[in-house]
């Protein structure tokens, strides 16, 4: 029996992979790295490193041999797993309902703890991040963006922000969308409106 | 990174803020997104991500004056000719420039993303904003075959190398077959030595490092886990990321689904 294979990624893991070729590259030429890193850049905005605890982008699952492998920017990490292990936030396909780690995306951010025996690491949970709560008040639906975007910044009276890195937004942004990414918040606040009852909408790249 | 960028903007006084929870990800199911010609020179062609690249003027406009890499496809042919672009799955990303960045652009998009594709991008300012960029142009036949090859995962082999080595094994090469044993039981490449995945942390000893190693399983992601803890340990290594059938003479079928 063949497993689902996973060269069909998304265009999230796409662009991922895009992105970190160069590093792989560059990375090849060095030496082994004498320590991992165990928090990708895109997690360190928020998480500090903590032992026995790695975060980073799910990158694949093996049932085969309980493994699973996460990408923590330019380095790969493969864990084994039991069925002891703990999943948090995670829907199984419906397709393998009994394989619930096949419903992580690749290139999702993930916790993982576990502990490390001999050199080898064995996962004991994976942890999804879960979507930020945002209250329905404050939220904007893909229809009132479109409304909004039809309209155009000056009639629509907003301003629409796109909070993904650099490198994301160039691939391509929502029409009229101008780019101020998280981590860079304090120092392009001149960007944003000096009326400060106008509309903005900020965007990334979404919660699922 | 949305809320998080909301919540400080209501910090600093903002009373109207909103965020758009859904994301890229549903905006492409529905629209199209924008970039400008100088993010599609340095974001796409120069890092030369792959890329589906179409030129919806008239041919003979596109020919007097095109975008390197750019394939021919005229606004209102795009809808007959959906049968030639890669399939949906693949998530291709397909970047569209007219002359202007306007109607043209526009309705090809609305066809394409009717069908299911996405992402789909539209230049801004089209062909002129290219030129008036002064970036470089091409004159003559454009491509008519859309052409997309998802870029390698780094380590990957590429099927026809696996093949031609796994046809006829080089001194210096050794094909690690890293399946269970129940799976090679019921056949392996010939001259493949068999260490199972979960087993390699504990045998690197048999492994020999003056070879180039090949790994394979029976759909690349064992394959590629493997060439992970054998990279790390400094060997050359590389891994075939494709679907793999062994029967028991040895004869094999790779596919790429």
């Amino acid at each position: 029996m063949l497993q689902k294979c996973i060269s069909t990624f998304s265009f999230a893991a796409a662009l991922t992979i895009g992105m970190f070729s160069g590093q792989a590259v560059a990375q090849e030429k060095a030496a082994a790295p004498p320590t991992k890193p165990t928090v990708a850049k895109v997690c360190a905005n928020c998480h500090e490193p903590q032992p026995g605890t790695i975060r980073g982008n799910f990158d694949n699952v093996a049932y085969k041999t309980k493994s699973i492998q996460v990408k923590i920017d330019e380095a790969t990490e493969i864990l084994r797993f039991d069925d002891k292990l703990k999943i948090e936030n995670v829907q199984a396909p419906a397709d393998s309902p009994d394989q619930p780690l096949r419903g992580i995306k690749k290139g999702k951010e993930v916790r993982i703890d576990y502990s490390e025996k001999d050199g080898k690491k064995f996962a004991t949970a994976v942890v999804v991040k879960p979507p930020i709560k945002v209250a329905p008040e404050k939220m904007a639906m893909t229809e009132d963006v479109e409304r909004l975007v039809a309209q155009g910044p000056e009639k629509g009276k907003y301003l629409l922000i796109d909070a993904r890195p650099l490198p994301r937004f160039q691939e391509g942004g929502i029409p009229t969308a101008v780019n101020v990414p998280f981590p860079a918040f304090e120092k392009m606040k001149d960007k944003l409106p000096a009326d400060k009852a106008m509309l903005i909408v900020y965007y990334c790249a979404g919660v699922t | 990174m949305s809320p998080d960028s909301a919540r400080r903007a209501e910090n600093l006084g903002y009373t109207n803020v909103k965020v758009y929870v859904d994301g890229v990800p549903e905006w492409v199911k529905r629209n199209y997104l924008v970039l400008s010609t100088q993010f599609l020179k340095e974001a796409w062609i120069e890092k030369d991500i792959p890329h589906v690249l179409l030129d919806v003027r008239a041919a003979k406009d596109a020919e007097a004056g095109f975008i390197k890499g750019a394939v021919s496809l005229p606004a209102a042919d795009v809808e007959k000719s959906i049968v030639k672009f890669p399939p949906k799955d693949k998530r291709a990303p397909i970047m569209i420039y007219d002359q202007k960045g306007g109607d043209e652009a526009v309705k090809a998009a609305k066809v394409l993303i009717a069908a299911g594709y996405a992402p789909v991008d539209i230049v801004s300012g089209g062909f002129d904003a290219w030129k008036a960029a002064g970036f470089p142009v091409q004159t003559g036949k454009l491509a008519e075959n859309i052409v997309y090859v998802p870029k390698p995962r780094p380590g990957e082999i590429s099927i026809e190398e696996f093949t031609k080595i796994a046809r006829a094994i080089p001194a210096d090469t050794l094909i690690l077959d890293v399946r269970n044993r129940d799976e090679a039981n019921a056949g392996m490449i010939k001259g493949a030595m068999l260490v199972p995945d979960e087993e390699i942390l504990d045998r690197f000893a048999e492994i020999p490092k003056d070879k180039k190693i090949v790994t394979h399983c029976s759909t690349g992601v064992r394959a590629e886990m493997a060439y992970h803890k054998l990279k790390e340990k400094g060997y050359s290594v590389q891994f075939l990321n494709a679907k793999v059938e062994i029967n028991d003479k040895g004869e094999f079928k790779i596919e790429k689904p």
